[in-house]
């Protein structure tokens, strides 16, 4: 598989006067996991927006699985294989943990619609369910109020709901913050075990993560895209140390 | 000719008066997110107030001393049912306007009865301006009119011009900037609820007198006033002016159109089959006078639900 | 859970057997009130699906409930009167319409969510509330459009009795359906409406086909409410758009309590029959509804229906002993409060009335008459007349409170014997 998985060209987004994306040019390989980097305000929650519907790209392509998705509603681009989860918990606070993640399975199943069977009934639902639960940690958690957990658990949870559609390319945005250095590499690994075969886009500030975790990582600074490379390649690129690493790798 | 520019006139009137209301409800609003069912409300109290007064203190006494009355219960509104609420959302602050416009619906018609008062333009007022088309206007539009555009210039000048101003529309754009700042943004909240309620009241005691006063003109002005804030934007004061003055315009010149849409179709030759049709078609246009304002508000929240000048939802 | 839900079936059978044996407990003006009820519990459920479920606030709810009823009595009069289905069935004419109705008004609507939402919810009833004095083909005009109920199935529909069976089998049959509904796929994604439509685009939901679907179903059970209604008062006028009975069902839906699912129906039953037993004794029952709803909005969010919650969770808490002083002070204080309050209004209102100022202006200088209230005379002019309402609010106000301390005082206390992680979590206003 030699064509990119997700191809942007010339991204450009303004808010007004604003410019946020000042032409993000990059390609994902199948399979891989991309990191993204870069200080705040670089404008990497924009590109995620931007590549999952929630906003329209002012110029520019974004291309995903041979289908053009810039400026696609959210639902339209989640059907093709696009998750994503968010920086700031976007769940559903006064349902059960078991409901959020349910929630997310029942799309897949294509059951939106029906009103004349029992959702507790359908067997194939629950343990998908069940499994997801299990696989975040928060079986013990499943009849909890997803309002009422700690900051922590409602990322992992954040990441059950974006698994929950067997998507091909998965953004995950700042899903370990707040973790405890425990939680932080169950769920490294955990991230590292479902993103086999799929492609992976995450932006996180723990370096460590970032750089054990990733096949690739990108730097974006002001709108633009000024590295993308190995672990390796980025560590020991002078641009990106004058732009954001600055005195922390060498430490 | 005439018959034209005397709807074209009342219509302008109408819709300053639609404005003097509307005004403050578009800028609670854009501060406070909240849609203020009660607003009409204050209007109605205002006509009831000055009605109550007009015998203590006179037409004019009434007039000013109302709307400062007005103002007061729309502080103690803020104060102590609004602030109560907010921690439960916009919504429940909605509902909860709602009860209290139903509240005080019903104390006015204990107090003054389910039928309208007699609250009426002094003589003094009751003269003819000018004679047009063979009738006299009278001079009670021209000065509501006049009222009306002298608070819009009062207001204007005082948002953008005074010191006060500055900070009220700082707290109305961000409030908790405001707030860090070290204004007293609680105390802005409570003022321009105040001074909203008070220009609503004002617009009551005025209007009341030359329309009619009676418990359900907070209904039948409440809906009109909505449909303004939404078509003009909510929280856009312009916007507020413009649509209130489009809606008063449309509707009063509605009224005076003796055709119906079968006529309409009388264009393209198929006038026949649409009276055939019947039902809505032959409808005459001065009846649907009371809904155009509906269909053009479902339009703007369809089409653009920020409404003509506010922001892009 | 086990123990809970027997309970919970228990009393459910318990009511339905009770509304099963009305007919012959009550007399035949309590038996028409009791259809009344009804048919407001069932509205009251239709609305609450996309108020307390689905999160969406209509203002206009009377529009399908209006279109369900005059879509019945064009059925009933249909050909030539003998009615477009027997009798039984005509419910199901009301819910057509009010689906059709429902589905076109939701595409509309469902476009906007929220204060917006409202807004168009509004616009579209009172687009229908203005247009039907116009239409007199379809709306019959003042005199609105007048029916009969057929005999069918072996019934005459004459008695009240039977119009009662007919309307309780529906009412039943309808609010068993919504509750089914609560526990199917579409009927979960509804609350997810309500509590992240945002998240759930992505996840891949076409959130306003969810919106129209929801709001057409609502619509369609309001639709059976109004033909209900119409085969009960055989006949139906445009009226029943004026913006009151929308705001009958708000009022009773939010006094009930949107968070539980039977919440609204209580509302509206209990309203409504407050409403019939009341209207001999005081012409400001409105007021006291509208009072009602705005004390619950502002102290009590979850509603009446909320109540044992509450009084639950305080048991829960602090243990019978310790909570029962401060269930039995609020109470107190609510009863005082609102005897104090309705004094102070019924006299109000019999002063204002216009038959007692024509008397008073009838006599100029002399004293002003008493009034009459509770069957004795009371003299506006002496202070015992007002000392009632007054001592009354100071009762009430000083046991609220002692009530407000011994609150504050079991929260102290507990906060500092029990550690951390017993405490029960409060819901209410949780983040």
């Amino acid at each position: 598989m030699s064509e990119p998985i997700l191809s942007i060209r010339g991204l450009r987004k303004s808010f007004g006067s604003t410019e946020i994306m000042r032409g993000v040019d990059l390609d994902l390989r199948h399979a891989e996991r991309h990191a993204l980097i870069g200080p705040n305000g670089a404008g990497k929650s924009t590109l995620f927006h931007l590549l999952s519907g929630h906003l329209a790209p002012s110029a520019g392509e974004i291309r995903f699985d041979g289908h053009d998705i810039g400026g696609r509603s959210p639902q339209a681009i989640n059907g093709l294989g696009l998750a994503r989860s968010f920086q700031i918990t976007n769940i559903f606070p006064k349902l059960s943990v078991f409901e959020n993640i349910r929630l997310a399975v029942m799309r897949p199943h294509g059951v939106q619609y029906t009103f004349w069977k029992v959702m507790a009934r359908d067997k194939a639902i629950r343990r998908e369910t069940q499994r997801l639960l299990e696989l975040v940690r928060l079986t013990a958690r499943a009849s909890t109020l997803a309002g009422e957990m700690a900051y922590s658990e409602q990322r992992s949870l954040e990441i059950a709901m974006t698994l929950a559609c067997d998507p091909k390319l998965i953004l995950l945005d700042e899903p370990m913050a707040g973790m405890a250095t425990e939680e932080t590499h169950y769920t490294a690994q955990l991230i590292r075990e479902v993103t086999q075969g799929r492609t992976l886009v995450i932006v996180e500030h723990d370096m460590d993560v970032v750089f054990s975790l990733s096949d690739r990582i990108s730097v974006l600074v002001y709108g633009q895209v000024i590295a993308t490379g190995t672990p390796e390649e980025i560590r020991n690129d002078p641009r990106v140390k004058e732009a954001y690493l600055g005195e922390e790798v060498s430490a | 000719m005439d018959q034209f520019l005397v709807s074209l006139m009342n219509g302008v009137i109408y819709g300053l008066l639609l404005f003097m209301v509307s005004a403050g409800l578009t800028l609670i609003f854009g501060m406070m997110g909240v849609l203020n069912f009660a607003h009409a409300s204050f209007y109605m109290l205002g006509a009831y107030f000055a009605y109550t007064l007009q015998d203590l203190v006179g037409f004019w006494g009434a007039v000013l001393v109302s709307p400062v009355l007005v103002g007061l219960v729309g502080v103690a509104v803020e104060r102590f049912f609004l602030r109560r609420v907010h921690q439960y959302g916009h919504a429940h602050e909605l509902l909860l306007t709602f009860g209290l416009s139903f509240i005080v619906a019903e104390s006015i018609k204990l107090f003054f009865g389910n039928f309208p008062v007699d609250y009426r333009i002094p003589a003094a007022l009751d003269v003819p301006a000018f004679a047009i088309g063979g009738a006299q206007y009278p001079v009670y539009r021209l000065l509501m009119g006049g009222i009306a555009i002298a608070m819009f210039i009062v207001i204007y000048l005082l948002l953008t011009r005074t010191r006060v101003g500055i900070v009220v529309r700082s707290a109305i754009y961000k409030p908790r900037m405001a707030e860090a700042l070290g204004h007293n943004v609680p105390l802005v909240f409570m003022g321009v609820f105040g001074v909203g309620a008070a220009l609503a009241g004002l617009a009551g005691a005025v209007a009341g007198a030359f329309y009619t006063t009676n418990p359900n003109m907070a209904l039948e002005l409440g809906v009109m006033v909505f449909v303004v804030v939404v078509v003009g934007g909510l929280g856009s004061l312009g916007g507020a002016m413009l649509a209130s003055l489009l809606i008063g315009v449309v509707t009063s010149l509605a009224v005076s159109v003796d055709r119906s849409l079968a006529d309409l179709f009388a264009l393209v030759g198929a006038s026949a089959w649409a009276r055939d049709v019947g039902g809505l078609l032959t409808l005459k246009i001065s009846s649907l006078s009371a809904t155009i304002p509906f269909a053009l508000m479902l339009l703007i929240l369809l089409v653009r639900p920020g409404g003509l000048m506010g922001e892009k939802v | 859970m086990r123990a809970v839900s027997i309970s919970v079936f228990a009393v459910a059978a318990v009511g339905v057997a009770t509304l099963f044996a009305l007919p012959f407990l009550l007399s035949q003006g309590l038996l028409n009130a009791a259809v009344q009820m009804l048919i407001a519990a069932l509205f009251a459920s239709a609305y609450n699906l996309l108020c307390g479920q689905a999160g969406m606030l209509s203002f206009g709810h009377a529009a399908y409930f209006g279109v369900g009823a005059f879509g019945t009595v064009h059925a009933m009069n249909a050909i030539g009167g003998a009615g477009l289905l027997p009798t039984p069935l005509l419910p199901l004419v009301g819910a057509a319409f009010g689906l059709v109705f429902g589905a076109v008004a939701g595409w509309f609507a469902t476009q906007r969510t929220g204060t917006y939402f409202a807004m168009i919810t509004l616009a579209i009833a009172e687009l229908v509330h203005s247009l039907a004095p116009h239409l007199k083909g379809l709306f019959g005009g003042e005199a609105g459009v007048s029916t009969m109920r057929m005999p069918a199935w072996g019934f005459d529909f004459g008695s009240t009795t039977q119009v009662y069976y007919l309307t309780l089998g529906w009412a039943l049959l309808c609010v068993g359906l919504l509750y089914f509904f609560t526990h199917t796929p579409l009927g979960r994604l509804v609350y997810g409406l309500r509590e992240n439509s945002h998240r759930l685009r992505f996840l891949g939901y076409n959130v306003h086909g969810l919106g129209i679907a929801v709001f057409a179903i609502s619509a369609m059970f309001s639709g059976v409410a109004g033909a209900l209604q119409v085969m009960s008062n055989e006949s139906a006028n445009y009226v029943v758009f004026d913006p009151g009975l929308s705001a009958a069902v708000i009022l009773n839906s939010y006094i009930g309590g949107v968070k539980m699912f039977l919440g609204p129906a209580l509302g509206a039953a209990l309203m409504t029959f407050f409403g019939y037993a009341v209207s001999d004794l005081t012409q400001s029952w409105l007021l006291y509804q509208g009072i009602l709803f705005v004390l619950v909005m502002m102290f009590m969010p979850a509603g009446l229906a909320g109540l044992p919650g509450t009084l639950s969770r305080l048991r829960q808490r602090f243990g019978l002993a310790r909570a029962m002083p401060l269930v039995l002070l609020s109470m107190g204080a609510a009863i005082l409060l609102s005897l104090g309050g309705a004094f102070a209004i019924e006299l109000l209102q019999r002063l204002f009335s216009q038959d007692y100022r024509s008397a008073v202006r009838l006599h100029p200088g002399e004293a002003w008459p008493p009034v009459m209230l509770l069957s004795r005379e009371w003299s506006p002019a002496s202070m015992a007349t007002w000392s009632v309402p007054l001592l009354l609010f100071a009762a009430g106000l000083l046991l609220a409170w002692l009530a407000r301390r011994r609150g504050a005082a079991l929260e102290g206390g507990q906060a500092e014997s029990l550690p951390p992680g017993l405490a029960v979590p409060r819901t209410e206003g949780a983040a």
